[in-house]
């Protein structure tokens, strides 16, 4: 028999970091934040998600090549849960007018949805100051007040690096997500943002979405995410065939 | 009953102060009343300069002192502010003299906890109004502004004490006082000093018919009523209906700071005003004179209304939400004068304390947030979206600005409900261009960027708005563009001019 006392032994169980902190996890793991999240309403997404939903206190940052991939289908189920609870959701510069009845088909309910537009974009002539001042400063505000549940904001690109640096501070305040949608060029600078996805299209009714960043390992693979249709099966079937240079329909003729 | 006489020694200097810049407060200042140094400051006193000084030596002693005149008008201003912010604590208020405010404040003494909590909370009502005060209590109102004018330092404050409540102790107390302090003694204090009366206890001990004769019936008249021999009445003062206040700036304004500075006293006299009334401000107007241009006779003068989503009574606020509209609002030429006027009150509902936070804390948080985005921003770009059943896209929604409050949930239900039954169908697009966006065409398909649309679903027909003026007479399809994702297009019904595009994009499904 060899002496050896249980703490010293080479072969023990390596100690588990996680049980240590909950700041703490192995690069092959995914972390699992103490706070909060909010479930995404999509369950692939949720299981590669740290913690299982969207993170609160913290940015998440959506990059996409246009807007009208599917973002809000995306966002929609979680900002739904947060209005059945009476927490209000705001949007800072959406890129086009949302349309009330499509909000209310997703679930949501436009009359508690706040939007707040800067002023440079409203009178559509060219920006004087820093781009979108009025929109980084009204968002900063929001997340500070804390009375917030949700925040998305659409923002421009060429931001300066203290501006989101800025808003990661004021969203510690922040008791819920706060998504900043950007243009899918700035997935190669570096951001604050400590979950960053990359959403395509990925053909009608489904989305792409590429963890560009997250607490965890990298994710090879993208994810396919079914969203809530708009189209009817047989339109379906016509988007899904290979396309040919379809007969126009005449004009004039209802169907 | 019990009297409390707020004193204020210093009522018409920081009466000026208030119309300084706020970097210049702390220069040596010298008020000048019938030609002879009024009132000092700490910093004018440091100098050496004293009250009764003549205005040219004052001036040799403190070179860079600013020499104002002591107005009557200003003081009777801010004495008012006082008088309403303690019309919060009873309703029997009233004005003694130029710099003394006394209440009757027997009734409300179980109400606010007795007399050291009502003292306390009078205090700090009155802090934001910035003045150094003595108070005295006393069973008598002259004996409550005698003993507040006297304010013996050894005594401290002279509010607590037996002689608050028991006319003995007042009299005991009194007695040591000098004679100055009556009003009528003042002007023969000689005649008195050479009789060597000292006290008001000196003066008692006389006989009255020779005082009388003497010194006329007043003074006998003084001593009586300030010991309790003789009945006082007082008349109350009443709160005007419309609050409306105004103050001349001693320098040019010429950043919204300086106004702010300037407007922040008028606030504080504007939250005393409504805390009388019981009432909160729901909106108020500051207009602000600016200096005459040249060959212009009168003043050109700006007007800046504040409205609020929910009625506040926070100084605080207020002045948050007037900064941020100042922020906003180019002034025309630097600011002389501002007049604050507010005639919108809205009756306040008794604030129920919380011990954590709630879901109505956090709803009126969130109201006082968009309050402040809609006074920086303006109120075209903090909007609500409420729907509106009409089958053309631009039309189908409409935006408000986000007043106040969520909508409670009882309008959210019926928007739901009205939503499931609605005939409408649910395929909209989530984003809507504002314009229709015109697309070239080949081969009768509409291009996006360069690239063919397929067209998936449809036609939908949309023909409506014959009866306004602006029809719309279409065909909407829902088309694939070529990475899959999906848009909402449409072509004219009726064949467009030859060279003309027939083909819009609406909207794309997000």
């Amino acid at each position: 028999m060899t002496f050896s006392s249980p703490t010293l032994a080479p072969h023990a169980a390596p100690l588990a970091p996680e049980s240590l902190h909950p700041a703490l996890w192995r690069a092959h793991q995914v972390a699992r934040p103490h706070e909060v999240v909010l479930p995404s309403g999509h369950a692939d997404l949720d299981t590669q998600l740290p913690g299982g939903g969207w993170p609160a206190r913290v940015l998440t940052e959506l990059l996409l090549p246009h807007a009208g991939v599917g973002e809000l289908r995306l966002l929609a189920p979680a900002l739904a849960a947060l209005q059945q609870r009476q927490r209000a959701v705001m949007w800072f510069d959406p890129p086009a007018v949302p349309c009330a009845w499509a909000l209310g088909a997703l679930g949501l309910d436009a009359r508690q949805l706040v939007v707040v537009r800067s002023r440079g974009a409203a009178r559509g002539r060219a920006r004087e100051r820093l781009p979108a001042a009025d929109v980084l400063w009204a968002l900063e505000q929001a997340l500070k007040s804390g009375y917030l549940g949700a925040a998305l904001a659409w923002l421009p690109a060429r931001l300066p690096a203290d501006a989101l640096r800025r808003l990661q501070l004021a969203a510690q305040a922040h008791d819920g997500p706060v998504f900043l949608l950007r243009d899918a060029q700035e997935r190669t600078r570096p951001s604050a943002a400590p979950l960053r996805l990359l959403l395509a299209s990925a053909g009608p009714d489904q989305l792409r979405v590429t963890l560009l960043k997250r607490r965890g390992p990298p994710l090879a693979q993208p994810l396919t995410l079914a969203l809530a249709p708009v189209l009817a099966a047989p339109a379906l079937v016509r988007a899904l065939a290979p396309r040919e240079p379809a007969a126009p329909p005449r004009v004039g003729a209802a169907v | 009953m019990l009297w409390l006489a707020l004193h204020l020694p210093l009522l018409s200097l920081e009466a000026f102060c208030a119309t300084l810049p706020p970097e210049t407060r702390q220069r040596p200042v010298a008020l000048i009343g019938q030609h002879r140094v009024a009132a000092v400051n700490t910093a004018a006193a440091a100098c050496g300069v004293r009250p009764g000084m003549k205005r040219a030596t004052a001036l040799a002693l403190a070179a860079d002192m600013l020499v104002a005149d002591s107005q009557v008008a200003r003081d009777a201003a801010a004495l008012q502010a006082v008088a309403h912010a303690a019309l919060a604590f009873t309703p029997a208020v009233t004005l003694h003299d130029a710099q003394t405010v006394l209440l009757e404040v027997q009734a409300s003494l179980r109400l606010f906890g007795g007399l050291g909590a009502l003292r306390q909370r009078l205090a700090d009502a009155l802090v934001p109004l910035g003045h150094q005060m003595q108070v005295a209590a006393a069973p008598t109102a002259l004996g409550a502004a005698l003993l507040a004018l006297w304010h013996p330092a050894e005594h401290g404050d002279l509010v607590l004490g037996a002689h608050a409540q028991r006319l003995p102790a007042l009299q005991r107390l009194l007695s040591q006082a000098p004679v100055g302090l009556l009003g009528p003694a003042r002007e023969q204090g000689e005649a008195l000093q050479g009789m060597g009366l000292h006290t008001l206890s000196d003066l008692r001990r006389l006989p009255r018919a020779g005082l009388a004769r003497r010194f006329g019936a007043g003074l006998l008249d003084e001593l009586d009523r300030a010991f309790g021999g003789q009945p006082d009445p007082r008349r109350w003062i009443e709160l005007p209906a419309v609050f409306e206040s105004r103050i001349e700036l001693f320098a040019r304004a010429e950043t919204s700071e300086q106004v702010l500075a300037g407007a922040a006293v008028l606030l504080a006299r504007l939250v005393a005003w409504a805390r009388a009334r019981q009432a909160r401000v729901g909106a108020f107007t500051l207009s602000m004179l600016h200096e005459p241009r040249h060959r212009q006779t009168t003043a050109a003068a700006t007007e800046l209304r504040v409205e609020l989503a929910v009625p506040a009574l926070d100084a605080a606020h207020l002045q948050l939400l007037l900064r941020e509209r100042l922020g906003r609002c180019q002034l025309a030429a630097p600011t002389l004068e501002l007049q604050l006027r507010c005639r919108h009150l809205v009756a306040g509902a008794a604030p129920s304390g919380e011990l954590f936070p709630t879901r109505a804390s956090e709803a009126e948080g969130l109201v006082r947030l968009l309050e402040r985005l809609r006074a920086r921003l303006g109120d075209e770009q903090v909007q609500r979206l409420v729907p509106v059943a009409d089958h053309r896209p631009e039309r189908a929604s409409r935006s408000v600005p986000a007043q106040g409050s969520v909508p409670t949930t009882a309008v959210a239900a019926a928007a739901a409900a009205a939503l499931a039954t609605s005939v409408l169908p649910h395929h909209r697009p989530a984003w809507l261009l504002p314009e229709p966006l015109p697309l070239a065409e080949r081969r009768a398909l509409p291009l996006l960027e360069g690239r063919p649309l397929q067209l998936v679903s449809g036609p939908e027909r949309i023909e409506a708005g014959w009866w306004d003026g602006t029809p719309a007479v279409r065909d909407y399809f829902i088309a694939q563009a070529e990475d899959g994702s999906l848009v909402w297009v449409w072509r004219g019904r009726l064949p467009a001019a030859a060279g003309d595009v027939n083909w819009f994009l609406q909207g794309r499904f997000a």
